[in-house]
C-alpha cells in the first residue's frame, strides 16, 4: 500500500494521458467544425492510407532518423578515435562535447536559425559565400531544409556518441591491441577485427538511444523551420502536432501520434531483440 | 623446421622522463637459447623484452634480430611471437580463431590455417577446446591458447612476458616442464621475462640478470648461483637467499665473531668484508662459530633454521629431521669453497 501514492501518479501523469490519446483517436475531433463530433472509430486510421502528407511525414522521419543516427555513430566513433590518439587534454574535450547536449534543443533550433543559416548574417552561410559556394537560403529551400534540420540534430547529439564511444574505447585492455600489433595486424585489420567487434556492445546501445530520441524529434525541428518550407521537414511528430494545434483536427492528431508511437515501440523492441540475439 | 633466431641488443637507452628506465643494455642471445630476463619489479627486464617486441620505443642503441638491424620497425615486421602476462586472448573470438588470428593476417589459405591450428592446439593440448571463447576457459586453458597462437606462425623468436605467474602453484611447475619441452622441441630461440630467480634458474639456458636498469651478470642459471657478482646479486637469488656475515678478512684468513676460518686462497692485506654463504651449505655440528637458535621453520622435505650470530640474523636450510630447540645454543660450520666474499663500500665480489 505504501506505493500507492507512486501508483496514482503514475497512472494519472503517464497512463491515463496514453490512454486519453488513444480515445481521442477513435474520435472525430475537429474544432472547426464541432458539429460533426463524435465516435469515429477506425475512421482516422483509415483516412492515413490515402493521406499523401502521412506518407511524406512518414518517409522523412524515416529519412531524418537513419541520417542522424548514422552520422552519429560514424562521427561520434571517428572523433573517438582520433582523441583517444591524443595524449594530453582529453578532459578538455570531453567537457566541450558535453556543452551541446545540455542546451535545450529550442534553442540549438533558434540558434542555428538566426547565427548559422540565416541569409547573409550567419556563420555557415558567410563561410559557404566565402568559400564560392554563394549564398542560400539554407532553411527556405526545401532540400537544403532537411539537410539543415538533419544538420543540428547531429550537431547537437553526435557529442552524446562520442563521449559513450571514448569511454567504451578507453576501457579496452591495451594488452590485446599489441598481441595483434605482434600478430601481424595492420591498424586497418585491428579497426576491423579487434576494436570494431569489442565496441559492439556500446554501438548497439548508442544506436537503439539515438533511434528512439530522433524518431521523437520536435523542438529543434520546431524552432528552425516549424516543419516546412511547406512539408519540407515535416516529420511525423510535427505533422501531428500541426494537425492538433494549428489545424485544430485534434482527432486526426492523435491518431497519427498514436501511430508514431507504434513505430518507435515497435523499431526498440526489434533493435532490443537483436542485441539479446547474439 | 628452421632453427631459431639470434638476438643482439646494443646500448639500449630507454627514458621516462627524467627517470632512466634502462641504462645501456648489451646482450647477446644465441639461436635456440632458452634465454630467461630475471631481477626485481622495476628493474627494466619487461621494458627490455617489450623493445624486443618492437611494442615500444628506445632512446638511443639497436635491435638487432638475425643478423638485421629491426630498431623502429613495427613489432609485425620483426617474426617475434609473444606470450602476455595477462595472455591478451582476443575475448570475441573462439579458441580456434584466435590460434588463427596471427596467419589470417597474412593471407594464409584456409586449408593451411587449419591444418596448423588444430597441429598447435594439440600441441599444448586444446584441440578438444576450439570452439570455446576464452571466457569459458580456466586460467591454464587460457594461457596454452595464448601458447598455441604464439608458436602457430613458426616465429624464429619467442618471447615470454611471466607467463607463468598467473597460474596457481602446482600448475606453475607443470608447465614449465612442457614450457621447456616444447621449445626444444620446436628449437626456436625464446627469451622469458619472470621475477621468479627459481623459475629462471630451472627453465633457461642462460639467464641476465636486471637490477636497477642494468644487467648487472650474465651466464649460466649454475654459474650466476655459483659466482654471484655482487651482494645485490647474491641476495636476490636462493631460496632462502645468501646470508651475509661482517668479517674481517686477512691473507687466508676470515675472522667472524672471534672464529677464524681459513679460507682458499690468498687475499693480502687486513680489511672487512661481508662474508656470503647459501643457507643450504650451513652445517650444525658441535665445533663452530657460536650462534642461537631464534626460530624453526619445518617446510616438509627441510627445515629452515633462524640463528643469531651476534647481531647478524643467519638462516640455515637442513634437512627434515633436525631436531632443535628455539633458544639452544649451536655452532655452524661451512666449507671454505661455499664461501663468498663482498666488498662492503663497492657491494662486489672480491677475487683473490
Amino acid at each position: 500500500m505504501l506505493f500507492a501514492p507512486a501508483l496514482v501518479l503514475l497512472v494519472v501523469t503517464t497512463s491515463a494521458p496514453l490512454v486519453y490519446l488513444l480515445w481521442t483517436s477513435l474520435m472525430r475531433i475537429d474544432l472547426t467544425m464541432p458539429f460533426l463530433s463524435g465516435f469515429a472509430g477506425a475512421a482516422n486510421y483509415v483516412k492515413m492510407g490515402s493521406d499523401p502528407r502521412f506518407w511524406n511525414s512518414l518517409l522523412l522521419t524515416l529519412i531524418y532518423t537513419t541520417t542522424t543516427v548514422v552520422l552519429q555513430v560514424v562521427l561520434g566513433l571517428s572523433l573517438a578515435l582520433l582523441v583517444m590518439q591524443i595524449p594530453r587534454g582529453q578532459t578538455v574535450l570531453r567537457v566541450a562535447a558535453i556543452l551541446p547536449i545540455v542546451l535545450a534543443p529550442v534553442v540549438v533550433g533558434l540558434f542555428w536559425r538566426t547565427l548559422l543559416l540565416s541569409p547573409d548574417f550567419g556563420l555557415v552561410d558567410l563561410v559557404s559565400h566565402a568559400l564560392g559556394f554563394g549564398s542560400h537560403a539554407w532553411l527556405g529551400d526545401p532540400q537544403l531544409a532537411l539537410v539543415s534540420v538533419i544538420a543540428i540534430h547531429t550537431w547537437q547529439w553526435t557529442p552524446f556518441a562520442f563521449l559513450v564511444l571514448l569511454a567504451s574505447l578507453a576501457s579496452l585492455p591495451p594488452d590485446v591491441f599489441e598481441a595483434a600489433r605482434i600478430d601481424r595486424a595492420n591498424a586497418w585489420q585491428r579497426f576491423r577485427r579487434i576494436t570494431l567487434p569489442l565496441l559492439r556492445p556500446a554501438i548497439v546501445i548508442v544506436v537503439i538511444m539515438r533511434t528512439m530520441i530522433a524518431l521523437s524529434a520536435f523542438a529543434a525541428i520546431f524552432a528552425a523551420t516549424g516543419g516546412g518550407p511547406g512539408t519540407a521537414t515535416e516529420i511525423l511528430n510535427l505533422y501531428a502536432y500541426r494537425t492538433s494545434f494549428t489545424e485544430f483536427n485534434l482527432g486526426y492528431g492523435a491518431a497519427l501520434a498514436v501511430v508514431l508511437l507504434a513505430i518507435t515501440l515497435v523499431i526498440s523492441f526489434l533493435m532490443f531483440r537483436m542485441r539479446r540475439g547474439r | 623446421m628452421s632453427r631459431g633466431g639470434s638476438v643482439s641488443l646494443r646500448n639500449i637507452v630507454k627514458r621516462h622522463g627524467s627517470l632512466t628506465v634502462l641504462k645501456g643494455v648489451d646482450l647477446d642471445i644465441r639461436p635456440g637459447e632458452f634465454f630467461a630476463l630475471l631481477g626485481p619489479s622495476g628493474s627494466g627486464k619487461t621494458t627490455t623484452l617489450r623493445i624486443l617486441a618492437g611494442l615500444e620505443s628506445h632512446d638511443a642503441g639497436s635491435v638487432v634480430l638475425d643478423g638485421r638491424d629491426v630498431t623502429g620497425s613495427e613489432p609485425g615486421e620483426r617474426d617475434v611471437a609473444m606470450v602476455f602476462q595477462s595472455y591478451a586472448l582476443y575475448p570475441h573470438m573462439s579458441v580456434y580463431e584466435n590460434i588463427a588470428f596471427p596467419l589470417r593476417m597474412v593471407k594464409t589459405p584456409n586449408a593451411e590455417i587449419d591444418r596448423a591450428v588444430r597441429e598447435s592446439a594439440s600441441r599444448v593440448k586444446i584441440a578438444h577446446l576450439l570452439e570455446r571463447r576464452p571466457g569459458q576457459l580456466s586460467g591454464g586453458q587460457q594461457q596454452r591458447c595464448a601458447l598455441a597462437r604464439a608458436i602457430v606462425r613458426k616465429p624464429r623468436l619467442f618471447l615470454l612476458d611471466e607467463p607463468l605467474s598467473n597460474l596457481d602453484a602446482k600448475l606453475r611447475l607443470e608447465t614449465r616442464v612442457e614450457l621447456r619441452k616444447l621449445q626444444r622441441a620446436l628449437d626456436v630461440t625464446a627469451v622469458y621475462v619472470t621475477h621468479d630467480q627459481e623459475e629462471a634458474m630451472t627453465i633457461a639456458d642462460r639467464l641476465a640478470v636486471f637490477m636497477d636498469g642494468n644487467i648487472v651478470q650474465v651466464g649460466t642459471p649454475e654459474e650466476v648461483f655459483r659466482r654471484p657478482v655482487s651482494i645485490e646479486v647474491a641476495t636476490f637469488l636462493g631460496s632462502p637467499p645468501m646470508n651475509l656475515i661482517p668479517a674481517r678478512l686477512a691473507g687466508r684468513e676470515a675472522a667472524i665473531e672471534g672464529h677464524r676460518l681459513q679460507l682458499e686462497s690468498d687475499y693480502g692485506a687486513e680489511r672487512e668484508v661481508l662474508l656470503g654463504v647459501q643457507p643450504s651449505r650451513i652445517d650444525i655440528g658441535a665445533e663452530g662459530i657460536p650462534a642461537q637458535v631464534d626460530l624453526v621453520e619445518h617446510l616438509g622435505d627441510s627445515v629452515i633454521v633462524d640463528l643469531a650470530l651476534g647481531a647478524t640474523r643467519v638462516r640455515a636450510k637442513l634437512p627434515e629431521r633436525t631436531r632443535l630447540a628455539e633458544g639452544a645454543n649451536v655452532h655452524l660450520r661451512f666449507d671454505a669453497s661455499d664461501v663468498h666474499l663482498f666488498d662492503p663500500q663497492t657491494r662486489q665480489r672480491i677475487t683473490a
